[in-house]
């Protein structure tokens, strides 16, 4: 069974003695407490970038009150959905009606006891988690229903060469990260790999806007037979550029040319990070990166195009880059070369792709913090 | 989370007081930037030295800002980077794309 996160709680009062007593009551329930001794202090913890599953404050506060801290928050599109319960002594019912206005979840007077006042915000919560659990499912059944899928559902079987994939949707919802295998014939293989900047359904919901751009503009190439990856990027880029809808979506682009006769690959890229190329001689791992801009970011977005040559044995990675992002201690990072670092071990001693995925997230510290996927090439 | 630092005559210094720039706060620190343009109509340079970690949909968040504010012929301009955040711009070419400085003095000493 999966160990659930501990829900982390903001507690808002300037009684300190009520703080701290209320703060070891949940420590003590398995909370993870953040206090701030007045509304002024909590907003600025927000603003830090504190992330509270749910809000208890004091209504009564010297400067801005309980209410006008709710007020302050509806107005904040990054604050406004957070659960807030306010806490007071008073028990007049005009102030239980005009909390209530503010789309406070619940009124809780102070004298409850607090073991009681704990067993509430515990209920509130589970509420709201089964809520949203709910809303994503009817999405996802939405989603099925429709048969749109922005990640293949298999690798492609090419000439000369064993390609696998590894996704990892953020918090289990389809997100931003987009893969296609485009097979034009027996010797052109395509292999798309975008990131859409953003998360979970609203990125995901424009990664088929995206696709069927790609789609056309690789069909149009190879119906030309104009096999230049950087052509096609640029292609795509222009037509984004016009879309009234995705001319504000960004996303980035790895597109890859697989040539089975001369076993040669073709690489453009969009602000997507550089490949990792490993050398089964060397045993070195060396970055392959190119200098196209995001698409939909200008009409002129720079694509060049690379030639990479694989020999026996050797092995090309093309990944988003919610693999390189990781937790630790200190809070969430990005290092493009700590990932190279943990993969290379790997390289040498294994060669089962999905194995090598699956382990290099295994460490605890290693929580995801967005969509993870990566390709693997590896010529045989 | 953003606060206004200094107004010079043609770029407004603001400073971002966040420590993870993510999805959770990218549209608002959107909707203050284009606040703050509305009313000083003049280019934007942000101090992002108290940002440890952003993603991309805050990076995302960045660049439309940049977007918009270019089709009024104004400019954003990134100071104070982390040496992780630097790699990240510079990994994805957005170095390319945006003027970056070390501290608002650059700016000022211009």
């Amino acid at each position: 069974m999966a160990i659930s996160k501990p829900k982390q709680i903001l507690l808002v009062d300037d009684d300190q003695l009520f703080l701290k007593l209320i703060e070891q009551v949940f420590k003590k329930s398995g909370f993870k407490c953040t206090v701030a001794p007045s509304a002024e202090a909590a907003i600025i913890l927000l603003q830090e970038g504190t992330k509270p599953d749910i809000i208890l404050s004091d209504y009564l506060m010297l400067k801005m009150n309980g209410f006008e801290f709710r007020r302050y928050l509806m107005n904040d599109p990054a604050f406004k959905d957070i659960p807030f319960v306010f806490l007071t002594f008073f028990s007049d019912k005009d102030l239980v009606e005009k909390g209530l206005d503010l789309q406070a979840i619940d009124y809780v007077i102070k004298d409850t006891p607090i073991n009681v006042i704990v067993s509430k915000v515990n209920n509130i919560l589970f509420a709201v988690d089964k809520q949203r659990e709910l809303s994503e499912n009817e999405v996802k059944k939405a989603a099925k229903s429709l048969n749109i899928k922005s990640i293949p559902v298999k690798p492609p079987q090419i000439k000369e060469f064993s390609v696998d994939f590894w996704h990892q949707a953020y918090h289990d919802i389809p997100g931003g990260d987009f893969i296609d295998f485009i097979k034009v014939n027996d010797r052109y293989n395509f292999i798309v790999l975008g990131d859409i900047m953003g998360k979970k359904w609203m990125a995901w919901f424009f990664t088929f806007g995206f696709l069927s751009y790609v789609r056309s503009a690789v069909r149009f190439a190879a119906f030309n037979e104009e096999y230049s990856t950087a052509k096609i990027l640029q292609q795509v880029n222009s037509i984004i550029c016009f879309d009234e809808v995705l001319k504000d979506i960004l996303s980035s682009l790895s597109l890859l040319l697989i040539d089975s006769e001369t076993n040669r690959i073709t690489y453009a890229g969009a602000g997507d990070l550089p490949l990792l190329q490993y050398s089964n001689e060397t045993g070195e791992l060396t970055m392959v990166s190119s200098s196209g801009l995001l698409l939909g970011l200008f009409e002129e977005g720079n694509y060049s195009e690379k030639e990479i040559v694989l020999n026996q044995g050797d092995r090309l990675f093309v990944f988003t880059d919610g693999m390189i992002d990781f937790i630790d201690k200190t809070g969430k990072k990005s290092d493009y070369n700590q990932f190279s670092k943990t993969l290379k071990p790997f390289m040498e001693r294994e060669n089962n792709f999905t194995h090598i995925a699956k382990s290099l997230f295994t460490d605890s510290l290693n929580e995801q913090v967005d969509d993870r996927s990566i390709i693997s090439i590896y010529k045989n | 989370m953003i606060k206004v630092y200094k107004e010079l005559n043609n770029i407004l210094l603001v400073n971002l007081n966040i420590k993870e720039a993510s999805l959770e706060n990218g549209d608002a620190f959107k909707a203050e930037v284009i606040k703050l343009f509305d009313k000083y109509h003049k280019s934007i340079a942000i101090n992002m030295s108290a940002v440890e970690y952003i993603d991309s949909s805050f990076l995302g968040s960045i660049v439309s800002v940049f977007k918009h504010l270019i089709s009024f012929q104004a400019d954003v301009v990134l100071v104070g980077l982390s040496k992780d955040i630097t790699n990240l711009f510079a990994l994805t070419r957005l170095d390319k794309v945006f003027k970056i400085y070390n501290s608002f003095d650059e700016i000022t000493n211009q």
